[in-house]
């Protein structure tokens, strides 16, 4: 029974994504772009989510990750002169989001691979520094359009891409989490050396992370790249990779429903705050500070499982 | 044949020789001592037969493989499980995951298969669950299964560490001070528990151990390390006896 509920969940959102699909013409664009930003982050902070929370392997380059997919499946796209609305549309769309996810995993192989000597603080800065470097690459390649940008890509990113692949990425980590398998990255994020000597190839877990997660970063950055239609290098510097990872943060590191709320609120928090103008940011600041000091151990107080909402902690009693 | 022989092992950190050309066999099923004054290097023993140091020079054969160039995680797999002087759990798992972990060697699935659910995936998981409740059950944990493995009392915690590494069906037991910390009634516990796990798992068991009454008790054979050196081996009442080990407990005769 237990097995099945997963496939049903998987089922059911993409019923719900086809139901919203019918009344997405009724919303106005700046909520309908809201809402397709909290899609994108939250498919960002989940696939973060898996390298920071789950492999416990702090990451500070999500956005170089976002960046090598955004522009991949711009390119694929424009070359095909997809027109939006068209049939062909589709399984194009699909084939350049697949391969935004390919080329930004490879990247993920490639900081993979030296997180094998680098721990905490030193791995962290690594990685910032490897998502500065996929961004001033891009930045001087010309026929990416270097600093200009890259133009007139088609729009075709709405609320079925989005929340259909945000359903498909909780159904896939959900599974991982949940599985014998899975629980290897828990016990690497926990103790490597108590990990290994229980037979888990620590090594392996570890790239195994950052190539899924920049997977579904590449995608998020397909997803983005064909809704803004115009993306240039600077949308993807570090500091969107500090807000992905403030979101896995205030979230809980390796919890899943904790993560897309926080992702969640942290896209709407902005906007609302708009009224405001010039302190925005300031509250916004002050918020997240707020957020951080009240929030006790985690967001919604469990890893993934949202029965400890009410179910009280062993350490609490 | 002995299961596991380290040939004239040497480890050297930097001008400090930690262990010096140590010769020690373990058969199968065999139960020894491993004792020594601190800082004598029996952790260090420890860590070169489990891959996490590679010794200086020397061979480490266990079951003709040599052993050295491995990593842990390989090592594992051939047959050696250990537990740790200062007790090393999951933090965030619980008692029923932590001994789901030490199973994942009986998995065949990849990751492919976890993420997508595949039927094969659920046969395995099943069999993992029996598995694991088998085991729970006859450590007497299945009431803790859903607590945090961190979170029980000590002496739960060390047994909790043991059944870890048993679930990984070690053909040799490492076990690093596992009475450490522990008042007379939970070292009597522990005693049973090993020799129950000599019974039921049919192990070769090496044990670090301060507690003399323990591993007089247990030990068949016992090992002593002085400065990295082997300085005598033999049954607990030939070691009590020998002078070499007085002098390095107690000290020199004046």
């Amino acid at each position: 029974m237990k097995c099945h509920l997963p496939k049903l969940y998987l089922l059911l959102s993409l019923i719900l994504c086809g139901i919203i699909l019918i009344f997405e013409k009724n919303i106005s664009p700046y909520y309908y772009q809201v809402i397709v930003y909290i899609g994108i982050n939250i498919i960002l902070a989940s696939s973060l989510n898996i390298i920071n929370g789950f492999a416990g392997q702090f990451s500070l380059g999500h956005a170089g990750f976002m960046a090598a997919g955004a522009y991949t499946s711009a390119v694929i796209t424009s070359s095909m002169h997809i027109s939006p609305g068209s049939l062909a549309s589709y399984p194009a769309f699909l084939f350049s989001l697949i391969c935004a996810g390919i080329i930004a995993s490879l990247f993920g192989l490639m900081v993979g691979i030296p997180s094998l000597r680098l721990k905490g603080d030193y791995l962290a800065i690594t990685t910032l520094g490897f998502g500065e470097i996929i961004r001033v690459i891009i930045q001087n390649l010309d026929f990416l359009g270097a600093a200009r940008g890259f133009t007139g890509i088609a729009k075709l990113s709405d609320f079925f891409w989005v929340f259909g692949i945000i359903s498909i990425l909780i159904f896939l980590v959900y599974n991982l989490i949940n599985s014998t398998y899975g629980k290897g990255f828990l016990a690497v994020r926990d103790d490597e050396i108590a990990a290994s000597a229980v037979g888990i190839d620590v090594t392996r877990y570890k790239v195994i992370a950052f190539v899924f997660g920049a997977f579904f970063a590449g995608i998020a950055g397909g997803l983005y790249a064909h809704f803004v239609t115009y993306i240039n290098p600077s949308q993807f510097g570090f500091l969107r990779s500090f807000e992905i990872v403030v979101m896995v943060v205030v979230g809980g590191m390796g919890n899943i429903i904790g993560v897309i709320i926080s992702a969640a609120i942290l896209t709407i928090l902005p906007e609302a705050l708009r009224s405001i103008a010039q302190y925005r940011m300031v509250i916004y600041a002050l918020l997240l500070v707020i957020i951080m000091l009240l929030r006790e151990g985690e967001f919604l107080g469990g890893r993934f499982n949202i029965k400890r909402l009410w179910k009280k902690s062993p350490a609490e009693t | 044949m002995p299961l596991l022989s380290l040939n004239n092992c040497t480890i050297q950190f930097g001008g400090l020789v930690a262990v010096s050309e140590l010769i020690l066999d373990v058969n199968a099923n065999d139960l020894i001592g491993l004792i020594g004054p601190n800082g004598a290097g029996k952790t260090t023993v420890f860590n070169m037969i489990t891959g996490v140091y590679q010794p200086t020079s020397g061979e480490i054969f266990f079951d003709k493989r040599n052993l050295v160039g491995k990593k842990p995680h390989q090592i594992s797999h051939i047959g050696i499980a250990r537990t740790f002087q200062n007790i090393r759990l999951f933090p965030s798992l619980t008692v029923y995951e932590t001994v789901q972990v030490a199973l994942k060697k009986n998995i065949s699935y990849g990751f492919f298969h976890a993420i997508t659910q595949f039927d094969a995936m659920h046969r395995q998981e099943n069999r993992i669950k029996e598995t694991i409740f088998e085991i729970l059950d006859f450590f007497g944990l299945t009431r803790f299964k859903d607590e945090m493995a961190t979170s029980l009392p000590y002496g739960f915690q060390r047994r909790v560490e043991i059944v870890r590494a048993l679930a990984t069906k070690p053909r040799l037991l490492l076990l690093d001070e596992p009475a450490a910390g522990m008042n007379p009634s939970e070292k009597k516990e522990l005693m049973a528990l090993i020799s129950q796990v000599r019974e039921h798992y049919k192990c070769a068991i090496l044990l670090i151990e301060h507690d003399m009454k323990v591993v007089m008790g247990i030990c068949e054979r016992i090992a002593v390390l002085d400065y990295g050196i082997k300085i005598a081996e033999g049954s607990p009442h030939e070691v009590q006896c020998n002078p070499h080990v007085i002098e390095a407990y107690l000290g020199e005769q004046v």
